[in-house]
């Protein structure tokens, strides 16, 4: 809200904006209303108390899968990524041959695999479990060339610096590389993890009850799919949307030479634009 | 390869017809994505104060939710029992990958446009070019160079995505994968699925990063 000089209270860009597209989304539900493809009857479900903790329960599920994925992910990606920089010859390219193949593949196609290739091999797990270590496969690759952008980032000289202090090449990752590359990386890092949240809904796909099975379960009941499927999608807007303000933040306050951006990831580059 | 394995030499047919439908629903929907995109980026950077904010709330809503739930909204608002249609699920996954593809490709584009500096634009104004004409001549070819990397990119998550629209009963590669695999208990149609995937993608990460490479020294 801004103050004309006249003295007239006068709506300021944002608020006009704000006030449109709640215009915009309140014709729509009354057009749907009207039109009878969203009646209200179908919206009562969520009125109730019992549906919230029954699909807070899903959510709760989605975020600790996408919280295990995510530190799973890190734990892989550090050593990867430094092995995806430093290693020479044959176990190098295995390296950047198994980061480069798993980032080119669909990550439903890594989960799917994992769920029923691995029982093949003798290892018994649940769709769940199959889910986690399809996410940590997948993202642990991208992270990793993260990684190795942000030491890649970190200019030699420091590293020269520190080796001729006497420093062994793991103390000078440690106390010199890492943090600072840390530091640049966590912008990537956090728009990478929108990817993976939105990701750990592919796990109802192999059977696993997460957020988006928990909301099917409930529509099966009360047979009001689109309605769920619009609170479904406002459930992960609430979670991402401030994540992707935030990581947005993280950049504005960084110098344009020390952003990391892995190509391939249409998040990362959504929040390398203004 | 068909010789190694009976599975996939049985099923070839279906199997090419898969990798028919990705390549569809990757094509169809990076034109889909492209219009929307031009459509919403230009509402953004020139639909004021009204329009404006609509354009951003699109791409903010439609890229900070799941494709799988954009999907099954789409496939279900098709169904019979809501709009009378039933469409194929081709051409819902490709609206799907459309919406969700879109939001991104405005982006990109809208960052493109802003790329330009907008003196360049007062300049060629009061040089006596009509609004249309400083578009044509001087901010889109400059905008160009900075859309076509990001662009890229955008497509080669597309068509990883497109085996997403496989879960609401489209014959994608991976779900014909998931079909052979369930008729003859054989693997190789995953292995199979794995590899056309990888001879699309690949190449196309190959082919954004030497254009990458060279725009980058074009400047």
């Amino acid at each position: 809200m801004m103050v004309a000089e006249g003295g007239r209270p006068r709506l300021g860009r944002t608020a006009i904006g704000r006030l449109v597209v709640v215009v915009v989304v309140a014709a729509l539900i009354t057009a749907g209303a009207v039109s009878g493809a969203l009646p209200a009857r179908r919206w009562e479900p969520f009125f109730q108390a019992s549906t919230w903790t029954f699909l807070g329960e899903g959510l709760l599920v989605t975020l600790v899968v996408g919280g295990i994925a995510l530190v799973g992910s890190l734990a892989i990606s550090v050593p990867l990524g430094m092995a995806r920089l430093e290693l020479r010859g044959v176990l190098g390219g295995l390296v950047t041959a198994w980061i480069e193949l798993v980032r080119a593949t669909p990550i439903l196609a890594i989960l799917v695999i994992v769920f029923l290739g691995l029982p093949r091999l003798g290892v018994r797990l649940e769709a769940l479990q199959a889910a986690v270590i399809g996410l940590i496969i997948y993202n642990s690759a991208v992270l990793a060339e993260i990684v190795r952008a942000g030491i890649a980032s970190i200019p030699r000289g420091e590293v020269e610096a520190a080796r001729s202090l006497g420093l062994g090449y793991v103390s000078t990752m440690r106390f010199v590389v890492l943090p600072q590359a840390l530091a640049r990386m966590t912008p990537a890092i956090v728009s990478q993890l929108i990817t993976l949240i939105k990701d750990t809904s592919l796990a109802f796909i192999l059977g696993a009850q997460e957020l988006v099975g928990y909301g099917r379960s409930f529509f099966n009941f009360y047979g009001n799919s689109m309605e769920t499927y619009v609170v479904l999608a406002i459930l992960f807007f609430l979670i991402c949307y401030p994540l992707s303000r935030f990581s947005r933040r993280l950049e504005a306050h960084q110098p344009v030479a020390e952003r990391v951006v892995v190509p391939g990831e249409a998040d990362q580059l959504a929040a390398a634009t203004p | 390869m068909l010789e190694l394995s009976p599975a996939l030499a049985e099923y070839s047919d279906f199997f090419f017809e898969g990798f028919r439908n990705t390549l569809i629903l990757a094509i169809g929907g990076l034109i889909g994505a492209l219009v929307i995109g031009i459509i919403v980026a230009s509402l953004r950077v020139w639909g004021g104060p009204v329009l404006s904010p609509v354009g951003t709330a699109y791409v903010e809503f439609f890229r900070n939710t799941p494709l799988i739930v954009q999907l099954s909204f789409c496939a279900v608002l098709f169904a019979p029992r809501n709009l009378n249609i039933t469409a194929d699920p081709i051409v819902v996954g490709i609206l799907g990958l459309s919406i969700y593809t879109g939001s991104y490709v405005a982006e990109a584009i809208r960052s493109g446009i802003l790329s330009v500096d907008p003196r360049q634009v007062e300049a060629a104004r009061s040089l006596g070019l009509t609004q249309f004409a400083t578009l044509r001549l001087v901010v889109l070819p400059q905008a160009i160079r900075t859309v076509i990397p990001p662009l890229g990119n955008i497509t080669i998550a597309l068509t990883k995505n497109t085996a997403i629209v496989g879960a609401i009963a489209a014959n994608e590669l991976l779900k014909v994968a998931g079909v052979i695999e369930t008729r003859t208990a054989s693997f190789d149609g995953y292995i199979a699925a794995l590899i056309a995937f990888w001879c699309l993608t690949i190449p196309l990460a190959f082919v954004v990063s030497r254009i990458e490479r060279r725009l980058k020294f074009a400047r």
